[in-house]
C-alpha cells in the first residue's frame, strides 16, 4: 500500500498521452455534448404520416421499468414531432414486411440527415431513429388492442417486484463476417436465389424485403459519398480533401461490395452496423460486432503487412472507428438522464479467445485493440476478452496490467472452457462453439445465426422466498401474488419449506413465461426487422424474420437477479429453523412482517450464524447450486410458440437496487429498501475469505446449466495490484479463475476514498470508469443510490 | 525476558496417528500475496516467544485461545453474560468486562452471541484439518506457483503440528514457506527446514542491548539460527518491520543489511515493512495495552530512504511495502 490510497483527479487517464491530434479532437467533440449544436445524435422519429401511426413499442422496452410510465407519453407524442416519408403510391397494398422495409429504405436513402465531421476517417452520424411500425389501420387497431393488454400487466407484475420482461431488440452478433466478406450485394445475389428456389409467396416476400433493405443500406452509403465529395470540394487543406475523395470513394464501394482495405472494412461494419439500430429504432443496447480481432484480421493484416499502411495510421482508422458507437448516448440528451439508463448500452466486442482446435486466437490486432482501449478510455464499444487455458503470458500479463491500472475495470473477461461448457449443454452444435462470443453486458451467444434474447426476463428470486413465507401474498399489498402453498408456521422439515419454495418461484416463472409468450407473439406479429433479419443467418432460409424465431439458433434468457439474496435465505431457513431449530418460523415470519424493528437479535443471528455464499463454504454453496439448478432446469424446460427454448442466466442489471424496496425483509437478515444482490455476486459485505473463496464459490453453482453467463464482479484495492510481482499473481488468479471460477468476471481495481471524493468533485472526476453489472460506466454519470452501493461495495474489500 | 529457545517445545503431546497432532491456529487467512511467491494461503499458529513493542498480531502471542470481544459488534444482547457457567462476563457502561482469570474459554458465550461480538481467538485444529483448509485453494497454488505459508505468533512453538502439516502439503505438491522470528530451538528449526521449500525471517536490529529491549529476547540465538536457515541453502527472504523510534534509524537498516550480506548467502530478498498503526483496537479487545497506541505512520520518502540506505550495502533485491502517510 504505497502512499494514501487516494487517487487525485489529475492521475486519472488523461487523452492527451498516446492519441493522435484527430483522435483527440474527435474524442473531446463527442464528450462535449453541450458545446456540438451542429450534430447530436438524437432520437428523430419517422412516420408514414397516418393518424394512426405508432414509432414506439412498449413491449420493446420492457426491461427497463423506469420507462414504463412514459410508454403512453412516447406513443402519443412521437408522431407529433415525427418528419412524415414520402412514400411510393403502392406502399399500402404491399405485405407489411415490404412496407416496414421499404418504409426502412426511404428513411435511410432519402431523410436520415448525412453529416461528416471535421476529421474523421470512418463516417456515419445519425443513427437514433424511431421508425414507423408501418403498420396500416387494422392491423394497428390489433397491435395497439395488445399493446394496452401488455402495458397493463407490465405495470402489474414490475410494480409487485416480481420482476419483468420485455421483447428486447439488439443483444446479438449479426453476420457482420459474411456481409463483409461477401458484401451486401453478395447477400442480395443469394437472397434472389434463393426466392428463385421458394414457392411460398409469404417467403418470396420476406426475401423481396430484405432485398430492398440491404438496397437501401447502398443508397445510405451513397449519400456519404455524395456528401464527403462535396466538403472535398469545399476544403481548402489540401490533406483533408484528399481524405474526403477517399471517403467517398470508399462509401461508393462498401458496405455493397466486399471491403478489401482496413479502412473499407472499419467503414463497411460501421455503416451495416449502424444500420441495425435505425431499423430496430433502438440506441444499440446489445447489438454486439462479436469477435472483431478475428474477422477484421485479414483487411488488417494485407494492409499493415503488405505496407499499404503503418500500424499507427491502422490504429487511428480503429479508434475514428471506436468513437462512433458512443454517439449512441445521444439518445438520451432531450429525454433526460434516466438513472441507471445513462450506462446501459453495450456494443459488446470480444477479442482472443480460441480457434477450432483450441489453439489461441489472438493476433497483431488483438493487441492494437488493446491499445485502443487503453488510449482512448470511452465507453463503446464495451470490450471484452475470451481467456482460455492457451492464452499467451504476455496477453494476459498486459490484460492484468490494464485491469491493475483502470481505477475502475476495462474490460469483461470471459473464461471460455467454462462458457463453452455451458453452450454444450444448451444443446448448440458442437463445432461451432469455439467461436461463441458475448453480446450486451456478457451474455454468451454464437456469432451471426443466433438470437438469445439474452435480457428479456429478469425474474425476483427473492420474491419467491416472500411468497413462500407469506402463502403466496406479497407482504407490502396483502395481495395474492403466487399459489397457495401453505402457511410456513406449520411445515415440519425443510423439505416442506423446499417444496413450497418451488412451487412458488415455479408459478413465478409460468407468469412470466406466459407473459413473454405473449410479448414475444406481438413482436414477431407486428414489429418485423428485415434489415437485421438479412444479416442472421436462418432467416432468409426459414422465411421467418428475426423477430419471428428465424435465426438457426432461437433461445430466450430468463436472468434470475437476486441470486445471493435467495440462496442465503433459503440457507439460512434450512440451517437455523429446520436444522439447529435455533429460529422458529414463528418468529421469523414475524420479524419479516416488521421489516426486522424490535428483532435485532433475531437478525443478528440471521447474519451471523447461518453460513453465507461466497465463502467457499460447502454448506451455503450446496443451497445455492439447489437453488441454481433447480431454477435453470425449470427455465430449460419450456418454449414460446414461436419456438424459441427459455434458458437460465445471472445478470441483473440495475433490477437488484430496483427492486430492493419492493421486496420484503429477507431471512438473510436483509431489510426491505437494502439493495438485493447482484449478479452472481455475494450479498455485500458476506464473503470475508477473500477473492479465492468467492471464485470457488462461484464455480461450485454448476454454471453449465446456466449457459446465458453469469455476471461475477469483484473488486481488488489499487495497492493489492501495485507492481510487477501483484500483477504475476493476478494472471494466475485468471487462469485459476477459468479452471475453478465462473463464465465471466469483472474486477474492479478502485479504493472507496477515490470513489467519494469523485462524488463530491464530479467534474474532475469524468474519466473514472467502474463496472457496475456487466457494463461499464462512468462513475460520476451514474445514480446517487449506484454510487453509493459501488462505494460500500469496495469498501467490504481487502 | 525468556530464558531459552525451546524450552516451550517439550509440552507438545507425542505423535498420534499422522495428520493427528494437533495445534492452535488463530488465523488460516486464504488470498495471502505478501507471504511468499505466487497466491498462497497462511496459516497463523498461535505463541510466540518475542513480545516486541509493535507487534500486530497480539493475539498470536500466547500459546492458549483467548476471547476477544468487538464493541463495534455488540447489540447488547447478554446471551454470553446467561451463556458463561463461570460468571466470567460483565457488561458495564464502558463495555464488557471478562474477567480473564476466571474464564477458561470454554466458547459457550461465543456461541451464544447473536451478533458475533465474541470471539475465541485460536482453534484447535489437527494437521489434517489444517491441511484439508489449506488445500481448497490448490487451484489457485498451482496457476501461480504459490502454496502455503505457516506463520504466527511462532510456527516453531509447535513444531510437531507444523511439521505434519508442512509435510501433508509438500505431499500434495505445495510450495512451503516458514515464516519466523528466528528464535527456535535448533532441533525445531532443523526439522521445519527440511519441509519448507522457503524462509521468511524477521531480524529487528543487530544491537543485542536494543534487541533485548524491544522484542524481550537474545539476539544471538536469531543470527545462530539464520545463519543455519542459509546454510541449508533454502532460499531466505530477510523482513525488518521498520518501527519509529526503536528500528528506524538508517545505521541499523545498514547493519541489517551487512549481516545479511556477509553471512546470509542463501537470502533471495530483503523487505522493509512499514509500520503497522491499526492493530490498536486488537490490544483492547484483548484487554492489553500497547504503547505505540497513536503513534504516526511513517511517511514514504522514509521508507524511500532506507530502502536505499539497506541497498547501498550491496544487499540484493531490496523492497519496501506497507502503509505510510503522505506528510
Amino acid at each position: 500500500m504505497k502512499d494514501a490510497a487516494v487517487i487525485q483527479a489529475d492521475q486519472l487517464w488523461n487523452p492527451s498521452r498516446e492519441l493522435s491530434q484527430r483522435v483527440k479532437r474527435l474524442r473531446k467533440e463527442y464528450v462535449d455534448l453541450e458545446s456540438r449544436d451542429y450534430f447530436r445524435n438524437e432520437m428523430i422519429p419517422f412516420t408514414t404520416g397516418t393518424d394512426w401511426d405508432a414509432m414506439w413499442s412498449p413491449s420493446q422496452w420492457g426491461v427497463v421499468p423506469e420507462l414504463i410510465p412514459f410508454n403512453r407519453a412516447f406513443l402519443e407524442t412521437l408522431p407529433m414531432v415525427a418528419r412524415k416519408v414520402e412514400l411510393p403510391s403502392d406502399f399500402w397494398q404491399k405485405p407489411h414486411v415490404i412496407r416496414v422495409a421499404t418504409f426502412f429504405r426511404e428513411v435511410i436513402a432519402r431523410y436520415l440527415p448525412v453529416q461528416i465531421l471535421e476529421g474523421e476517417l470512418i463516417v456515419g452520424g445519425h443513427f437514433n431513429a424511431a421508425l414507423s411500425r408501418a403498420h396500416n389501420k387494422k392491423e394497428n387497431r390489433e397491435w395497439m388492442k395488445v399493446t394496452e393488454k401488455w402495458m397493463k400487466e407490465i405495470e402489474s407484475l414490475n410494480s409487485h417486484g416480481l420482476g419483468n420482461a420485455g421483447a428486447t431488440p439488439g443483444h446479438l452478433i449479426p453476420d457482420y463476417r459474411r456481409a463483409l466478406k461477401e458484401g451486401l450485394k453478395g447477400l442480395v445475389a443469394y437472397f434472389e436465389r434463393l426466392r428463385a428456389e421458394v414457392r411460398d409467396t409469404d417467403h418470396k416476400d420476406f426475401l423481396s424485403a430484405l432485398i430492398i433493405t440491404c438496397e437501401g443500406a447502398r443508397e445510405f452509403a451513397a449519400r456519404y459519398a455524395e456528401e464527403a465529395r462535396r466538403l472535398a470540394s469545399e476544403c481548402e487543406d489540401e490533406s483533408r480533401r484528399a481524405e474526403l475523395l477517399d471517403i467517398a470513394r470508399v462509401c461508393e464501394k462498401v458496405p455493397w461490395e466486399p471491403p478489401e482495405t482496413f479502412q473499407e472494412a472499419l467503414q463497411a461494419l460501421w455503416f451495416i452496423h449502424l444500420l441495425v439500430m435505425v431499423q430496430e429504432s433502438y440506441p444499440g443496447p446489445g447489438l454486439s460486432p462479436g469477435r472483431i480481432d478475428q474477422y477484421l484480421y485479414p483487411y488488417y493484416k494485407n494492409d499493415v503487412g503488405g505496407g499499404r499502411i503503418t500500424r499507427e495510421q491502422a490504429k487511428e482508422l480503429l479508434e475514428c472507428f471506436w468513437i462512433k458507437p458512443n454517439y449512441a448516448y445521444d439518445f438520451i440528451y432531450r429525454v433526460g438522464r434516466i438513472r441507471g439508463i445513462t450506462s446501459g448500452y453495450g456494443q459488446l466486442i470480444t477479442i482472443g479467445g480460441h480457434g477450432p482446435e483450441g489453439e489461441d486466437a489472438s493476433n497483431e490486432l488483438t493487441w492494437l485493440i488493446l491499445d485502443v482501449i487503453d488510449d482512448i478510455n470511452l465507453l463503446e464499444p464495451k470490450p471484452n476478452v475470451r481467456l482460455h487455458k492457451n492464452t499467451p503470458d504476455e496477453l494476459l500479463k498486459r490484460v492484468s496490467e490494464m485491469v491493475a491500472k483502470s481505477q475502475g475495470s476495462p474490460f469483461l473477461i470471459n473464461f471460455d472452457e467454462t462458457s463453452i461448457k455451458a453452450l454444450r449443454w444448451q444443446g448448440l452444435p458442437e463445432e461451432d462453439l469455439w467461436d461463441y462470443a458475448p453480446v450486451g453486458c456478457l451474455e454468451n451467444t454464437l456469432q451471426g445465426n443466433d438470437r438469445s434474447g439474452t435480457v428479456d426476463i429478469n425474474v425476483n428470486l427473492a420474491k419467491a422466498v416472500e411468497l413462500t413465507l407469506f402463502d403466496g401474498k406479497d407482504l407490502a399489498s396483502g395481495k395474492r401474488s403466487g399459489p397457495r402453498t401453505g402457511d410456513p408456521r406449520g411445515f415440519k422439515a425443510w423439505d416442506d419449506f423446499r417444496v413450497a419454495f418451488e412451487a412458488q418461484l415455479r408459478a413465478m416463472l409460468l407468469k412470466f413465461i406466459e407473459f413473454y409468450d405473449f410479448t414475444d407473439s406481438i413482436r414477431a406479429r407486428y414489429e418485423p426487422t428485415p434489415y437485421l433479419s438479412a444479416l442472421v443467418r436462418g432467416c432468409a432460409e426459414s422465411g421467418r424474420d428475426v423477430t419471428n424465431a428465424g435465426a438457426e439458433h432461437n433461445y430466450v434468457t430468463v436472468e434470475g437477479v437476486a441470486f445471493a439474496t435467495a440462496a442465503d435465505s433459503l440457507t439460512a431457513i434450512k440451517k437455523l429453523v429446520y436444522e439447529d431449530r435455533a429460529v422458529s418460523m414463528a418468529e421469523l415470519i414475524k420479524a419479516i412482517e416488521d421489516n426486522f424493528e424490535g428483532h435485532e437479535k433475531l437478525r443478528q443471528t440471521l447474519v451471523n450464524k447461518a453460513p453465507k455464499y461466497g465463502n467457499d463454504d460447502d454448506y451455503a454453496d450446496e443451497v445455492a447450486h439447489y437453488l441454481s439448478s433447480f431454477w435453470t432446469e425449470e427455465v430449460f424446460k419450456h418454449k414460446t410458440p414461436t419456438g424459441r427454448r427459455y434458458r437460465g442466466g445471472y445478470l441483473s442489471w440495475n433490477y437488484w437496487i430496483a427492486y430492493g424496496p419492493m421486496t420484503a425483509a429477507t431471512p438473510d437478515g436483509r431489510r426491505r429498501g437494502t439493495f438485493l444482490s447482484n449478479g452472481l455476486c455475494p450479498v455485500d459485505g458476506t464473503d470475508r475469505k477473500g477473492p479465492t473463496a468467492v471464485a470457488l464459490s462461484v464455480g461450485k453453482i454448476g454454471l453449465e446449466s446456466a449457459p446465458n453467463g453469469d455476471s461475477h464482479t469483484i473488486s481488488f484495492s489499487p495497492s493489492l495490484l501495485s507492481g510487477e510481482e501483484r500483477i504475476e499473481k493476478l494472471c494466475s488468479y485468471l487462469r485459476a479463475y477459468g479452471e475453478s471460477g465462473g463464465t465471466a468476471l469483472q474486477i474492479n481495481v478502485i479504493d472507496p476514498e477515490t470513489l467519494r471524493q469523485a462524488q463530491q468533485k464530479p467534474a474532475e472526476y469524468r474519466n473514472l470508469l467502474v463496472r457496475v453489472t456487466g457494463y461499464n460506466a462512468y462513475f460520476v454519470m451514474l445514480g446517487k443510490e449506484i454510487q453509493d452501493e459501488i462505494i460500500a461495495r469496495e469498501s467490504h474489500k481487502l | 525476558m525468556r530464558s531459552s529457545p525451546g524450552s516451550h517445545t517439550s509440552s507438545e503431546p507425542e505423535a498420534l496417528k499422522a495428520g493427528d497432532v494437533t495445534g492452535i491456529a488463530f488465523n488460516i487467512q486464504r488470498f495471502s500475496i505478501e507471504d511468499g511467491p505466487g497466491i498462497r494461503t497462511t496459516v497463523f499458529m498461535k505463541g510466540c516467544p518475542l513480545r516486541c513493542k509493535w507487534c500486530h498480531n497480539p493475539e498470536g502471542l500466547t500459546l492458549k485461545p483467548e476471547l476477544m470481544w468487538f464493541d463495534v459488534r455488540c447489540i447488547g444482547a447478554r446471551d454470553c453474560i446467561d451463556a458463561c457457567p463461570k460468571d466470567a462476563l460483565r457488561l458495564t457502561p464502558e463495555g464488557l468486562i471478562i474477567d480473564r482469570g476466571r474464564c477458561d474459554v470454554c466458547g459457550l458465550c461465543q456461541e451464544a452471541c447473536p451478533a458475533g461480538a465474541i470471539e475465541v481467538v485460536g482453534k484447535e485444529y489437527t494437521a489434517r484439518q489444517a491441511f484439508d483448509e489449506v488445500k481448497r485453494d490448490d487451484v489457485f497454488y498451482k496457476n501461480s506457483g504459490g502454496g502455503v505459508t505457516v506463520s504466527g505468533g511462532e510456527p516453531t512453538m509447535q513444531p510437531r503440528f507444523v511439521a505434519e502439516l508442512l509435510a501433508l502439503c509438500r505431499e500434495a505438491g505445495f510450495h512451503t514457506a516458514l515464516d519466523t522470528c528466528g528464535y527456535s530451538s535448533k532441533e525445531a528449526l532443523v526439522r521445519l527446514l527440511e519441509l519448507s521449500d522457503m524462509v521468511l525471517l524477521d531480524l529487528k536490529t543487530m544491537d543485542e542491548g536494543l534487541h533485548r529491549e524491544i522484542t524481550g529476547v537474545e539476539l544471538g540465538p536469531i543470527q545462530d539460527n539464520a545463519r543455519l536457515i542459509s546454510s541449508s541453502g533454502k532460499p531466505l527472504w530477510v523482513r525488518t518491520p521498520v518501527i519509529p523510534g526503536y528500528t528506524n534509524s538508517e545505521e541499523n537498516i545498514r547493519e541489517i543489511s551487512v549481516f545479511i550480506r556477509d553471512e546470509l548467502a542463501s537470502a533471495e530478498r530483503y523487505d522493509l515493512l512499514s509500520f503497522n498503526n491499526t492493530c490498536g483496537s486488537k490490544y483492547r479487545r484483548l484487554d492489553l495495552v500497547w504503547e505505540l497506541e497513536g503513534e504516526p505512520l511513517l511517511t514514504s520518502a522514509e521508507m524511500g530512504l532506507l530502502a536505499r540506505a539497506a541497498g547501498d550495502t550491496g544487499v540484493h533485491n531490496v523492497q519496501w511495502s506497507g502503509a505510510t502517510r503522505s506528510k
